[in-house]
């Protein structure tokens, strides 16, 4: 009853192209970015930055990237880890190489070789398809991290292959604490989501979404399909290298190129399918998922064996960690393909009869 | 010379057992058009639960059936409680829910039985046949020709049960269309129940003997990953493009490694596959065996 | 109905496809002039549907020559050919299931769009102009169409025949100067086959688009054709105007069958 659009009239197409058409939606995304920005910073203590909100948003980003390239174009990777690898250790080496450019512009430009690698492992996407290209993506993620230890200049000698990342500096502010980091991710994570959206509604996004859908139809009405791909590949991959860039710098802080493995590009994966496949919101519902959940899990799983007096040790609760992503992943698949956003969107249309039946 | 057919015959044997856990995945493939991303973390529960099955004190006969009969177990919950529920869904969502299976699986089995490395004795030493070392100086390991020889016994029985039972030719039917095969009353569920079983036991003799190998541990999932450029190589769908493929693979990657490897500062078997297997691709998507595709509009 | 009399559009000229062993097109030859309806009828498997494939570049023939405007090529991608104007639907629906009704008919007007993907994702100035310019003409469309009231519904949802209606839409958004249409009324009921016979003639005198139609309802492609291509297992048995087909005795043949 109180959600709905009765009353507001679109008198042209600009306004009924909003990413928000509804008052109230614009409403709410308003009350969360001030919740976001002003809000929690003022109340959050560091433990909650450094050991939620900071991995929540980067992995939103990743999985931003991801769906971009899953869940618009419909090209299915296996290999995310690799190309936030690459961010990682290309913003590494722009900030120890050029030391006067600043600090997001390395990032950026992390991102930008992220984009190049990717759209090299994407090539093959014109001639192969579903599982072949799923396959093909785990060459990517095998080489890079495989080349990320083998040649040390990428880890500036480092012996063990460990690399320390540079502290941050920001319009002159240094990135000292958690609380800052935060909102430095933050920022970056609101501006790249609200262009990836933009790009998701625009001709771009369409013609992803058409490649996804039919290929051959696709073609027919004059869509370009290596190039609509090989964008895709590279938009994607630019997301995920700037997240594994922010992994590096604002969360992790030390990374080793293993850190990037495919167990990461699987949880990157479950993050889109639980969240939505095809939506931007979808991956901040799937990332803040699989942020919380293993932490749920390492006080609930102790707790419960205690409870019941069952022996218990640390390694198990890792393990049943793995079987509830598993099973979890398996509930949703049968229960709700296209995961949480669809859930809310199904809340949405709820709401609009509430309290009415009809 | 002496050299390269060494690490060529050293390649081929381990090729064939990437070709046993190739075989499994072609199997799932050709019976329910599922890619079974969890093989490999079948290979690994099914040699772990052979392991901890052996020490609790039974003996090593009784171990295999019981492993096997877990196998089984796992592949009835599986077509009972993620296939069924996923029929008419995108081959892309059976995917990733073998994807789950496998997460499932790599929790479960070190969660039953604990998951500190382990050995798998199975009474054949890892050393040079005596007669090839002392006539042609050929160091072949004898352990790598048993295991080549049992894996060849398994194709040859799994190619003579699917071309000469009731339930083989029920399979081939299922593998070719689905819809007609049930509309002629081929019981589809019980069909992959009995594939998947079949799927879980070459995952236990592949874990076996990898285990043997390697001993039992979580990198066993990994070094099963290498089964996938296989597919490629050998398309999915072929019995034989499995076998031929896992050669290649094996030998391959052990010539690339000896031969190109020290250039670029060795480890590169862990990729060579894959990349071989790209630019294969690009040359014949369909792959070696497999069916030419045309897109009808 | 007179046939109009225009410039040659296309020309297909011996034409010969084959898939393996099998040929689906032998020596065919035959012209479509600008602005008329140019019905291909055929019992199944005659090669209609490979000869729109051809047409529009989704298969090589293996000889002959496609002339466009004058201009002749051996073969066309089906990328060049959407740029040069020509648009088609499917015989079995090749909408994008996963989009609205709008976002389809949108992504008809792709080849018409040109802002840089940057443009897009800040979806500012040119690049918004641009999308409004376009939303204006789909509009169009959607009013000829008479699909206002499911603009916004995923074609996934909808019945068989207003899917039909939108893949027409999706075409028509090209604004193409060739329209093909494979079996644009099949299984269809009757009032549904009026609909949309009233909106394949419309889109022919207002917007003056030549259609090249594949139909295997006699009575529609009788009525509603200028002139008619028959075809037989890959060979081309008649060509005329309806009046001239129903008198052709070979063609009677190849539909009521008689032994050889």
């Amino acid at each position: 009853m109180f959600y709905r659009e009765a009353g507001q009239f679109k008198t042209n197409y600009a306004a009924d192209q909003q990413i928000f058409p509804l008052l109230q939606d614009r409403i709410g995304i308003a009350i969360v970015l001030a919740l976001g920005f002003l809000v929690v910073p003022a109340l959050a203590a560091d433990y909650w930055f450094s050991a939620i909100l900071t991995p929540f948003l980067v992995f939103s980003l990743a999985a931003i990237g991801l769906n971009i390239l899953t869940g618009y174009a419909g090209q299915l990777s296996l290999g995310t880890a690799a190309f936030m690898a690459v961010g990682a250790f290309a913003a590494y080496n722009f900030v120890l190489r050029l030391p006067g450019l600043p600090h997001v512009v390395s990032f950026l430009l992390a991102g930008v070789c992220a984009a190049l690698v990717g759209m090299a492992f994407g090539l093959p996407s014109l001639r192969i398809k579903g599982f072949y290209l799923a396959v093909a993506t785990l060459a990517a993620q095998f080489f890079v991290v495989w080349a990320l230890q083998k040649f040390p200049w990428f880890t500036n000698n480092s012996a063990s292959g460990v690399i320390s990342a540079q502290p941050v500096h920001v319009l002159g502010l240094a990135l000292d604490s958690p609380r800052r980091n935060y909102l430095f991710v933050l920022t970056i994570v609101s501006v790249l989501a609200l262009l990836a959206k933009n790009l998701a509604r625009s001709n771009t996004g369409r013609q992803w979404m058409a490649v996804r859908d039919m290929d051959v139809a696709a073609e027919v009405i004059g869509i370009p399909l290596l190039r609509t791909k090989l964008l895709a590949f590279a938009v994607s991959s630019f997301y995920c290298g700037v997240a594994g860039a922010l992994y590096a710098f604002c969360y992790i802080g030390t990374v080793e190129p293993e850190a990037f493995s495919l167990d990461m590009s699987f949880r990157v994966l479950f993050m889109v399918i639980i969240g939505g496949a095809g939506t931007i919101l979808g991956s901040f519902v799937g990332a803040a998922f699989f942020v919380v959940l293993p932490i749920f899990l390492s006080i609930a799983i102790p707790a419960a064996a205690q409870l019941l007096h069952l022996p218990f040790n640390k390694a198990s609760v890792t393990y049943i960690e793995y079987m509830s992503f598993g099973a979890l992943i398996i509930f949703f698949l049968i229960v709700e393909p296209h995961g949480l956003a669809r859930l809310w969107q199904i809340t949405k249309e709820k709401l609009r009869l509430w309290p009415f039946p009809h | 010379m002496q050299f390269f057919l060494e690490v060529l015959i050293g390649g081929l044997l381990s090729g064939v057992m990437y070709s046993l856990v190739a075989l499994g995945f072609v199997l799932i493939y050709k019976a329910s058009g599922v890619f079974n991303f969890a093989q490999g973390a079948m290979v690994y529960f099914a040699a772990l639960s052979f392991v901890g099955i052996l020490g609790l004190g039974v003996p090593f006969g009784l171990a295999v059936l019981l492993a096997f009969g877990a196998m089984v177990v796992l592949g009835v919950a599986t077509e009972r409680f993620v296939l069924r529920k996923l029929v008419n869904q995108p081959p892309i969502s059976l995917f990733m829910a073998t994807i789950g299976l496998a997460f499932f699986l790599e929790g479960l089995g070190p969660f039953l039985w604990g998951n500190e490395t382990r050995e798998v004795k199975l009474g054949i030493a890892d050393e040079p046949i005596a007669i090839l070392l002392e006539r042609y100086n050929l160091s072949v390991s004898q352990f790598d020709l048993m295991a080549a020889l049992v894996c060849g016994v398994l194709v040859a029985a799994l190619a003579l049960f699917f071309q000469h039972t009731r339930i083989g030719r029920a399979l081939r039917a299922v593998a070719d269309d689905h819809q007609a095969a049930l509309s002629v009353g081929i019981p589809l569920q019980t069909i992959w129940m009995i594939v998947w079983a079949v799927a879980g036991f070459v995952a236990l003799v592949a874990g076996l003997l990898w285990g043997a190998r390697n001993g039992v541990s979580a990198s066993l999932v990994l070094v099963v990953l290498k089964a996938l450029p296989v597919l490629i190589l050998g398309g999915f769908t072929s019995v034989p493009g499995a076998i031929v493929g896992g050669l290649i693979v094996g030998s391959t990657e052990k010539l690339a490694e000896v031969y190109l490897g020290h250039y670029v500062g060795g480890g590169i078997e862990g990729w060579f596959p894959y990349v071989l297997a790209l630019l294969f691709l690009l040359v014949r998507p369909e792959g070696l065996f497999g069916e030419k595709h045309i897109d009808r509009v | 109905m007179s046939a109009p009399q225009g410039a040659v559009l296309l020309e297909v000229q011996g034409i010969s496809l084959s898939f393996g062993g099998v040929r689906a097109l032998n020596d065919i030859s035959f012209d479509v002039r600008a602005g008329e309806i140019r019905a291909i009828i055929g019992p199944n498997g005659a090669g209609k549907s490979s000869m729109l494939n051809v047409i529009n570049g989704v298969y090589h023939p293996q000889q002959g020559v496609i002339v466009f405007r004058g201009q002749p090529r051996a073969r066309m991608n089906p990328h060049a050919a959407a740029f040069q104007g020509i648009a088609r639907t499917f015989q079995n629906i090749a909408l994008f299931k996963g989009m609205s009704v709008l976002d389809n008919l949108m992504t008809g007007r792709c080849t018409r769009m040109h802002r840089h993907f940057l443009w897009h994702a800040l979806h500012l100035g040119p690049a918004r102009r641009e999308e409004l310019a376009h939303r204006a003409r789909v509009e169009e469309i959607i009013d000829f169409l008479e699909i206002q009231h499911i603009r916004k519904t995923p074609v996934g949802r909808l019945p068989y025949g207003l899917q039909k209606r939108v893949e027409l839409g999706r075409a028509l958004a090209a604004e193409p100067s060739l329209l093909l249409l494979d079996e644009p009324m099949a299984g269809m009921n009757v009032e549904e086959k009026q609909d949309m016979c009233r909106f394949v003639l419309d889109v022919n005198e207002q917007f003056g688009t030549t259609i090249v139609l594949i139909e295997h309802d006699m009575g529609v492609v009788m009525d509603i054709s200028h002139r008619v291509v028959v075809l037989d297992y890959g060979r081309k048995i008649g060509d005329g105007t309806p009046e001239q087909i129903r008198a052709n005795q070979e063609v009677i043949d190849a539909y009521l069958g008689v032994s050889h």
